[in-house]
């Protein structure tokens, strides 16, 4: 019977899939339906899913479902926990997806929709889902041991320790550019700034009542913590049109970051079940529940994608990004094709859930198909837009200026025709003053989701309020990670500063508190900060620098994956990493070079740090400089960023060596040379 | 959520059922479950005492989040 089913299924999945390519690919010309792109995408994904990663699993990695896992046998119900392959499933997946494939997508989305799904596609089946399915598996071995301890274990201290450096280097620029992603959307937003102002009382409420009035009522307060945001949207309104109310909540961008910053600082001080738990919880609610609202919105509404398959900006001459398609699309989308922080997470607390060694297939690359399955649905969310909308939310107001007559004169020239009336109109329709340059991903998608949930509920009338709740829903969890990021940062470097001077290591110790913390928002908030100040926009600079850390990681990871299948004299198999090593290395460091050295000031850091520096002393300003300091400090920050991306870049080749050169020993070896724990290491049930 | 089963009637299985599926969601969401607590404790360590409620819940958040948790991007 099972048989028969898979004989029948597998095929038509394969002919539905070919079918929506076909639309897809034949529909040149006239504007294609996005559900042909969701459903290409799906037949992807059920398609790798049942070949490749089982291909991978009985294979390539061996799993032994007789096993005994770290959670089996260190089960002690508070880290170790068997957990149901399911539950685990959504576990996972909500912890692995957040802002990136939301926002990557919609930028690379200048370049047309059929780039960006391509590389998705491709992206996630060779190299994201293979890196999550993997490191959780060496991780599961190893008895759930974190990505820098494994990078220890098997290529040596001095890597393990480079990595922590490197991890920690992108953290702070992820969390540099997430908080700009919600400085962006919310400038000059009354509505949208209450919204996720209101979140902080609630967030507060719900932490005293878990904690004083019913202790451990988690359901109860989550019940009346979503209510309560709910009711802050439609309070939302209201504010953005009192006269005495709007001026109080509508900030400047610079107000905005400092206040991100201040937050940051005492967030991470609070307790953890005053602010950081129930959040968390209201952010995971928002984000499952509007994926799939997303998803069932898409099929419903059928809406037809606006966005060419390409356009003229592959040649790198785009405003949202500047670069060519080679190699700057491959860092642009990270998440959702292949994300290293996923290493991270399928190295943390899901390999000490996991009941069962089967249940990895379906958790770790399984679980990143999910997250891809997002990052396409936030493209189409964007393609869905009318292109002259896209690119007046998304290119900086050094090109388009800050009138929608502006705007609409330059994104009509060229070649997407769009009125100054267009423009207003999409404002008045979202319930805010301007839409003009909000480049980040989130108020684009915002819109697009808007559009799109609007038609299935509520039609014009409920756009406003679809597009506050998916900038807050955005915002939210971007918020939660500042909060709970900063705190890693704070740990890590607390951890660096303890072999400087003991005491400063000692987590418990006030001071040597307060300074780490200081530390970690003072790095994140100045590349925040110069983000914000940056007339090209911020989010050209800083998501670029984040795609290069971000996909070196995943170098990283997959060297690491590369090494340990070598050791495990797996060297058959070993293309099934290296193949997506070696196109993560090649295009990541052609992005990184290019980055510090191009001669073009639009891309390259030193040449558009010089073209300041000399004008600088030459005495003449360049707009959209306004001072000589300004011009001094744009040299700077851009001599900063040329030394962060070196970093990375220097980082991931030395990986690379070490890498090599622990692989050719263990070719020589004729056993294997990895460090798994033995299966019989402890008998299920054996205490802890 | 803790419902006293109600004895011989026909709900108790589906009572049963509604209990699995918050214990679930709870999971999914990442939320302290203390009646999965209870469970492991009867299981694992029989007559040993176990923590009330509220100091259950305390110690889980602080578990989870006092280190910061890593997020993803």
């Amino acid at each position: 019977m099972n048989k028969l089913v898979s004989v029948l299924v597998w095929p038509a999945i394969a002919v539905i899939g070919a079918f929506s390519f076909a639309a897809l690919a034949l529909g040149r010309g006239e504007s294609v339906n996005a559900v042909w792109l969701v459903t290409a995408a799906l037949s992807v994904y059920l398609i790798a899913y049942r070949f490749y990663s089982k291909f991978i699993a009985e294979k390539v990695l061996q799993v032994d479902p007789s096993r005994p896992t770290p959670a089996v046998r260190h089960n002690d119900g508070l880290d170790y926990v068997p957990t149901n392959k399911w539950v685990l499933y959504g576990h996972h997946f909500a912890a692995i997806a957040g802002a990136g494939p939301l926002v990557g997508p919609v930028l690379a989305a200048q370049m047309g929709f059929l780039p960006g799904t391509l590389w998705i596609l491709a992206g996630v089946v060779t190299a994201g889902a293979v890196q999550d399915f993997i490191v959780l598996f060496v991780s599961v071995r190893r008895d759930g041991k974190s990505l820098g301890e494994m990078i220890k274990m098997e290529l040596g201290p001095i890597p393990g320790s480079l990595a922590l450096v490197g991890v920690l280097a992108i953290m702070i620029i992820i969390l540099a550019v997430l908080a700009l992603v919600v400085v962006k959307a919310l400038t000059a937003s009354p509505w949208g700034l209450f919204t996720i102002f209101a979140t902080i009382p609630i967030a507060l409420l719900m932490g005293c009542y878990m904690r004083f009035m019913r202790p451990g009522r988690v359901g109860e307060a989550s019940a009346f913590g979503v209510v309560l945001l709910l009711l802050s949207i439609m309070m939302g309104r209201a504010v953005a049109e009192s006269p005495t109310w709007a001026p109080l909540f509508t900030l400047t961008g610079e107000q905005l970051a400092w206040a991100l910053i201040i937050y940051g600082a005492i967030a991470a001080s609070l307790p953890v079940w005053l602010m950081l738990a129930p959040r968390d919880y209201l952010s995971t609610f928002l984000k499952i529940g509007t994926i799939v609202a997303l998803a069932i919105g898409i099929y419903y509404v059928a809406p037809k994608l606006a966005m060419p398959a390409t356009t003229r900006f592959l040649d790198g001459t785009g405003p949202v990004f500047s670069g060519k398609l080679f190699p700057f699309l491959f860092i642009t989308i990270a998440c959702g094709a292949v994300s290293g922080f996923h290493a991270l997470i399928s190295s943390g607390t899901t390999p000490k859930m996991i009941e069962n060694e089967s249940h990895m297939r379906l958790i770790g690359f399984g679980g990143m198909l999910a997250e891809s399955f997002v990052a396409v649905m936030a493209l189409t969310a964007a393609c869905v837009l009318d292109p002259g909308i896209y690119f007046a939310m998304n290119a900086p107001a050094a090109v388009i200026g800050s009138t929608a007559a502006n705007a609409a004169q330059v994104i009509s020239s060229w070649g997407f025709t769009i009125t100054p009336d267009m423009i207003t109109q999409t404002a008045k329709d979202i319930g805010e003053t301007s839409i003009l340059s909000r480049a980040g991903g989130a108020p684009t998608l915002a819109v697009g989701m808007a559009q799109i949930l609007g038609q299935a509920l509520g039609g014009k009338s409920m756009e406003a309020f679809w597009y506050h709740f998916a900038i807050l829903f955005e915002a939210l969890f971007i918020l939660t990670a500042v909060d709970a990021g900063t705190r890693v940062g704070r740990f890590m470097i607390q951890d660096m500063l303890g072999h400087v001077y003991k005491p400063l290591g000692n987590t418990e110790y006030l001071p040597a508190n307060i300074l780490a913390t200081g530390l970690c928002v003072g790095l994140w908030g100045y590349f925040l900060y110069q983000g914000v100040v940056d007339p090209l926009g911020g989010i050209n600079t800083l998501w670029q620098l984040f795609g290069v850390g971000n996909q070196m990681l995943a170098g990283i990871a997959l060297l690491l994956c590369t090494s340990v299948l070598v050791k495990m004299k797996r060297e058959r198999y070993v293309w099934v990493t290296l193949v997506p090593t070696a196109w993560l290395l090649i295009t990541t460091l052609t992005a990184g070079v290019q980055k510090i050295f191009d001669p073009d000031p639009k891309i390259g850091f030193l040449s558009l740090a010089r073209k300041f520096s000399d004008a600088a002393a030459q005495g003449t300003v360049l707009a959209p400089a306004k001072s000589i300091a300004e011009m001094q400090r744009v040299a700077f920050n851009n001599y900063l960023d040329a030394v962060v991306c070196a970093f990375f870049v220097v980082l991931v080749v030395a990986m690379c060596i070490f890498a090599v050169k622990i692989c050719l020993k263990a070719l020589k070896q004729a056993y294997p040379t990895a460090h798994e724990i033995p299966p019989l290491a402890g008998a299920p049930g054996a205490p802890a | 959520m803790s419902a006293a089963p109600a004895e011989g009637d026909t709900s108790v299985g589906l009572r049963e059922r509604a209990r699995h599926l918050c214990s679930a969601c709870r999971q999914v969401f990442g939320m302290p479950d203390y009646e999965r607590y209870l469970a492991h404790a009867a299981q694992r360590h029989p007559g040993a005492p176990v923590l009330a409620r509220g100091d259950y819940f305390a110690q889980a958040i602080e578990r989870k989040y006092g280190k910061g948790g890593m997020r993803c991007c």
